[in-house]
């Protein structure tokens, strides 16, 4: 029975990787990318439209959502007369989700649709795998045409086109509270800029508005009068446009490469984050006659004026430069600019040119498809076509149109052919869109199928203790189930955590029902032989489960999570930015409670107390410092001068100092566990290392969710003192860790990644220490309640152990397994880019890092200790 | 999730272990007819005022609240019998067991029984504002329900739920501490009144499914569902405590971890 038990436990979380590697092949997008660059056909020299525009000043304000620039409350003014007196041509610009600046430059340079994968390589900002060195892009199409290109600004655009600008002055977003001092990094460059001729492409890329945004929300003060300063960058812009000499052939174009939510974030796809303002600006579209009214009055749907796709800016800047079309782009010129070419022969030929490099990217996609009328066979009068048939027949009447009017002499055909080439553009862009991924339907089925048969190899050896533990048994099969269904709805995965929350109340209840039931059931046969203690005990865990409920309920306000209620107001960023005092008190009781209990276990050498001290109080000091960089907004006055004096050594020294004592105790520890043969030693070194993790843990969370720690001490205790089954204990350990990572304010949106603590102690990015520093920071509760649920089983027996772990291995595979489904059976869901794949990627931290790497493998260096 | 309106003051456990048996309904063709239709009743003023509610959930809580203790207090006295009932009846049983058992006979029904109800019919009426509400609004304070917003609905949608758990509760049960003790341990028999007021609490817990939804519907809103679910708890539990579950109780196995070590050590000595 034991043996295989070892057995199906180490097959079974064998088998948890291969199947998220299998069905992460057949799922994640492979986008067939058209290698080179785009070059105009020679036989059509003569037609080509004349370049309309000769250099371009593209200005990016990160984050701006269309209201700010359009609304009636904003703070672009003279932009707004801009749009009055014609010479701004305003859009709403649809950025798909993911709504990170990376994926979002690509979209407006490549005019591609960037694959979900970009989202963790924008995590990994500074991976030059995802430049676009070797992509077509209208930048790189300027400087093959040998002129030269500048940026000013956030220096994600360095790491896209490394070697790309002449004169470049990158700012890094590493700060979120600095408002000014990045945005000053770009204007003090403009006046210079403008007086210059040599360059054709001029970017700029603020970040102030976006950090404005995540420290403060759209509704702060800070963000009009932001508005109000990048009014001023566009006027002064416009101005120069109109006065210099050179630059009376500059298109202008503004734009936010993303919007933000209510809470100032973004990642997602809800309205406000997808709907970013973009303006073309020049003197010459006054001469158009086009007028628009502004400033309008709020929409709650953000669509001001008219809603275009984010990647129609890049066939758009091509044509009126002049430029071929970037190969992988999937735009369409936007109609309104059209009438810069006064001769319907030209604005035919561009929309010509458009269309067949896009048929061109839909050929590639799918090769097999026929795009000849004469042998297809497709019945075009048909209500319900496909949307590759509605591409075909879209181009099958392009093709019939421009075979009938050849000469394009007739005004009336001219017009028709314009209306069919934009129909099979848009129809081209929406079926390229939507099949950005072509799923591998084998994978997907193996590595669900491998998922479930997990599940079932990992239930069948606790299927005994779970049927006979009945409550606990129902209980957890109950969880498990109700779980994968939710991971079918939408709105279910956006507000994970609400599930979490009304699942632990149950437990809490059970805990309850069964302390009550122990004092007054099992509770009579021991209470003569230690009346006493059992019976402050008892009265502990009878009281303690209703501390318990009443715990997660505060823990429940720490952090508002999810989609549905953003903005809310919570613990973390209500409550302590306006008490700051009780912020730092409670801080501080937890550094002093954590200093306590590591000194405490601590083995006798008087060396290491020193040690061990100044190790807690390096940590405290680090926090407050890293504080001041990042949220000085949450120190009071008198800890300023403190931080302001610790400031004089860098942040990363001081991360180091913090990290190196953590791990020298650890391994003092350990080497003092090994050597030091002491009978009466025993319980030493596992609570030890648990002390120093919840150290490691702290220095790895964000200031607010701190005290988080002192109220899961309390929690320990309570359970400590309620004899729980193994089953129960499993049960705790698992939903302990889901409800705390959602309490820390964790959520299944990609936004919601912390990467504030991503860089503690490492002054160059490398994959490895960020992403292990990423996931402590993020899964810091998760990790310290696995630490704390391994004490209380201490002492275990083997067996229960592998049940501990083979408990945990079927939810982890279970949970994948309906993650997987959902991904499976919903790939042509809206959401499906999302929503589901989001949670997917989630599953894979949860199943990889915190279930392998944490649960199980965490399982043997204390199993080594406690049985030496 | 418990439902209790008194918390036990003094912990020490009892002598021996015993278990109030479950309620019977008055053995009365009407108590046993009425028994069956009263939830149906609830659950149609539910349906019919469910517009009402939407529309405006504290007036509508507030105007429901009388017409709900009248059917609760109607409920109560048509087919339970009244705390004490059975100690003036059968004082030998109780005597002889040791157990205060609750066998009906007919003598409690009829107009007697409203008399012998008077008494545990005001107590449950004053309990069950005092005590049973505020500590109902408290539990759903510490399920999830706003703390600092939606105040009034809260205290209402607790009052609600007090009016449909506790009458029955205490007009059987009286202030007798040893039910109680079961009550708050969720460890009473099933029947008609454990099981409505157990029903009423997890028909509550499973009523704030719906919420996380984005339909954007405005029954989402905080009360509703919950309080639809804790109706619909209310029927599920009166209807199944006094049929299927009559006389079961939640039980939390104990022994699985003794078993596990004894089979441990069973497979080292062979």
């Amino acid at each position: 029975m034991t043996i295989v038990l070892n057995w199906v436990a180490l097959v079974a979380n064998i088998l948890v990787p291969i199947s998220i590697i299998i069905f992460s092949t057949g799922f994640f997008p492979y986008k067939p990318l058209l290698p080179g660059f785009a070059r105009y056909e020679e036989t059509n020299e003569s037609r080509l439209p004349p370049a309309v525009f000769d250099k371009v000043i593209f200005m990016v304000v990160d984050a701006l959502r269309s209201d700010f620039v359009f609304s009636n409350n904003s703070g672009f003014t003279s932009t707004q007369s801009l749009i009055r007196s014609g010479v701004a041509l305003p859009f709403t610009a649809h950025a798909s989700s993911p709504t990170v600046t990376m994926p979002r430059l690509k979209a407006i340079t490549t005019g591609s649709v960037p694959s979900f994968l970009d989202v963790i390589l924008n995590v990994a900002e500074s991976d030059t795998s995802s430049a676009l060195t070797y992509q077509d892009t209208w930048l790189a199409q300027l400087k093959a045409r040998g002129d030269k290109l500048i940026m000013y600004g956030d220096d994600t655009w360095l790491k896209l086109f490394p070697g790309m600008f002449d004169r470049a002055d990158g700012t890094k977003s590493f700060f979120v509270s600095d408002f000014t001092e990045v945005d000053n990094n770009v204007t003090r460059h403009i006046s210079n800029e403008l007086i210059r001729d040599d360059w054709s492409g001029f970017i700029m890329h603020y970040l102030g508005l976006d950090h404005i945004g995540h420290k403060a929300g759209p509704e702060s003060p800070y963000m009009v009068a932001k508005q109000h300063e990048m009014d001023s960058v566009v006027s002064q812009v416009y101005t120069a446009l109109g006065e210099e000499r050179h630059l009376q052939n500059t298109l202008f174009v503004l734009c936010g490469d993303h919007g933000m939510n209510d809470a100032g974030n973004h990642g997602g796809s809800s309205v406000g984050e997808t709907s970013p303002a973009l303006l073309f600006i020049s003197p010459k579209f006054a001469l158009k006659g086009n007028r628009y009214d502004s400033p309008t009055v709020a929409l709650r749907d953000y669509q001001y004026y008219r809603t275009i796709e984010q990647t129609d800016i890049t066939p758009t800047l091509a044509g009126l430069l002049g430029l071929p079309i970037p190969l992988n782009s999937l735009g369409v010129f936007i109609p309104e600019l059209l009438a810069m070419w006064d001769d319907a022969r030209q604005r035919l030929h561009m929309l010509f040119a458009n269309s067949k490099q896009l048929l061109r990217t839909v050929k590639e996609a799918y090769p097999n498809i026929d795009f000849d009328y004469r042998h297809t066979g497709i019945d075009c009068d048909l209500k319900s076509l496909t949307s590759l048939q509605d591409v075909q027949c879209a181009w099958f009447r392009v093709l019939h149109l421009s075979h009938k009017t050849d000469a394009y002499s007739d005004m009336d055909a001219l017009a028709k052919s314009e209306s069919a080439l934009l129909l099979f553009s848009k129809s081209a862009q929406r079926l390229m869109s939507s099949t950005a991924s072509n799923y591998s339907l084998q994978s997907l089925y193996l590595g669900l199928g491998l998922a479930g048969f997990t599940a079932c190899l990992s239930l069948l050896p606790i299927k005994n203790p779970l049927v006979k533990s009945k409550l606990a048994g129902t209980f957890l099969l109950f969880n498990i189930i109700s779980h994968s269904i939710t991971m079918f709805a939408s709105s279910y995965v956006e507000e994970e955590q609400e599930f979490w929350y009304w699942t632990i109340m149950a437990w809490a209840f059970y805990l309850h029902i069964k302390s009550c039931g122990t004092f007054y059931g099992k509770a009579i046969e021991e209470h003569d032989s230690v009346q006493g203690r059992w019976l402050s005990a008892s009265a502990i865990s009878k009281f303690g489960t209703i501390g318990l409920a009443v715990s997660y309920r505060v823990l429940r306000r720490w952090n508002q999570t999810g989609q549905k209620f953003t903005g809310e107001s919570d613990i973390a960023r209500s409550f302590f930015h306006s008490h700051q005092d009780a912020l730092w008190a409670l801080v501080f009781l937890t550094y002093t409670d954590s200093c306590s209990q590591i000194l405490f276990h601590l083995p006798g050498s008087k060396l290491w107390r020193p040690l061990a001290f100044f190790v807690t109080v390096a940590a405290l000091g680090f926090k407050l410092a890293f504080v001041a960089s990042d949220s000085p907004e949450l120190l009071c006055d008198s800890l300023g001068g403190i931080a302001r004096m610790l400031g004089g050594s860098s942040l990363v020294f001081q991360a180091r100092v913090v990290l190196c004592g953590i791990f020298l105790l650890v391994v003092l520890s350990t080497y003092s566990r090994t050597n030091i043969a002491n009978p009466h030693n025993d319980s030493s070194a596992s609570p030890l290392f648990h002390e120093l993790l919840t150290l490691f843990l702290i220095t790895q969370s964000k200031v607010t969710n701190i005290p988080v720690f002192l109220v899961f001490r309390v929690q320990v205790n309570i359970l400590a003192s309620m004899r729980l089954t193994t089953v129960e204990h499993a049960i705790t350990c698992l939903l302990m860790e889901y409800m705390t990572f959602y309490a820390f304010g964790g959520s299944n949106s990609i936004s919601s990644v912390d990467l504030s603590n991503a860089y503690n102690g490492i002054a160059k990015y490398n994959v490895i220490t960020v992403g292990v520093l990423t996931f402590t920071s993020n899964w810091a509760a998760p990790i310290w309640w696995v630490s704390a649920t391994r004490l209380l089983r201490y002492r275990q027996s083997w067996k229960k152990t592998e049940i501990h772990v083979l408990i945990l291995t079927f939810h982890t595979a279970a949970m994948l397994m309906s993650v997987m489904a959902a991904c499976t059976v919903l790939r042509t869901h809206l959401f499906i880019w999302t929503v589901f794949s989001p949670k997917y990627l989630f599953s894979i931290a949860w199943a990889i890092f915190n279930h392998t790497v944490v649960n199980v493998l965490g399982e043997f260096p204390s199993f080594f200790f406690e049985w030496r | 999730m418990s439902t209790s309106t008194q918390t036990p003051t003094n912990p020490a456990p009892p002598a021996a272990q015993k278990i109030t048996p479950p309620t019977q309904i008055l053995n009365t063709t009407i108590a046993k007819l009425y028994s069956t239709i009263h939830p149906l009743v609830l659950l149609i003023l539910v349906t019919v005022r469910f517009d009402a509610l939407v529309q405006d959930p504290i007036s509508e809580l507030l105007n429901d609240l009388p017409f709900l203790v009248g059917l609760q207090l109607l409920f109560v006295v048509l087919c339970l019998p009244p705390a004490g009932a059975d100690e003036k009846h059968d004082p030998v049983h109780k005597s002889k067991a040791g157990i205060r058992r609750r066998v009906k006979t007919d003598a409690v029904g009829g107009v007697s029984g409203i008399v012998a109800g008077f008494i545990p019919g005001v107590l449950s009426l004053i309990l069950t504002t005092l005590l049973a509400t505020p500590v109902l609004t408290l539990l759903l304070v510490l399920f999830g329900a706003p703390a600092t917003t939606h105040h009034a609905q809260t205290v209402l949608a607790g009052a609600h739920m007090a009016v449909l758990a506790s009458p029955p509760l205490i007009y059987v049960h009286g202030v007798d501490g040893s039910v109680w003790r079961e009550v708050w341990g969720a460890n009473r028999p099933g029947d008609v009144v454990w099981g409505g007021a157990l029903g009423t609490c997890v028909g509550a817990w499973f009523g704030a499914v719906p919420v996380p939804l984005d339909w954007d519907r405005p029954w989402q809103a905080f009360p509703i569902t919950v309080l639809v679910g804790a109706y619909i708890g209310y029927a599920v539990g009166v209807w199944l405590g006094g049929s299927v579950l009559f006389g079961r109780r939640l039980k939390i196995e104990e022994d699985e971890d003794l078993d596990l070590d004894s089979e441990v050590e069973g497979k080292k000595t062979e």
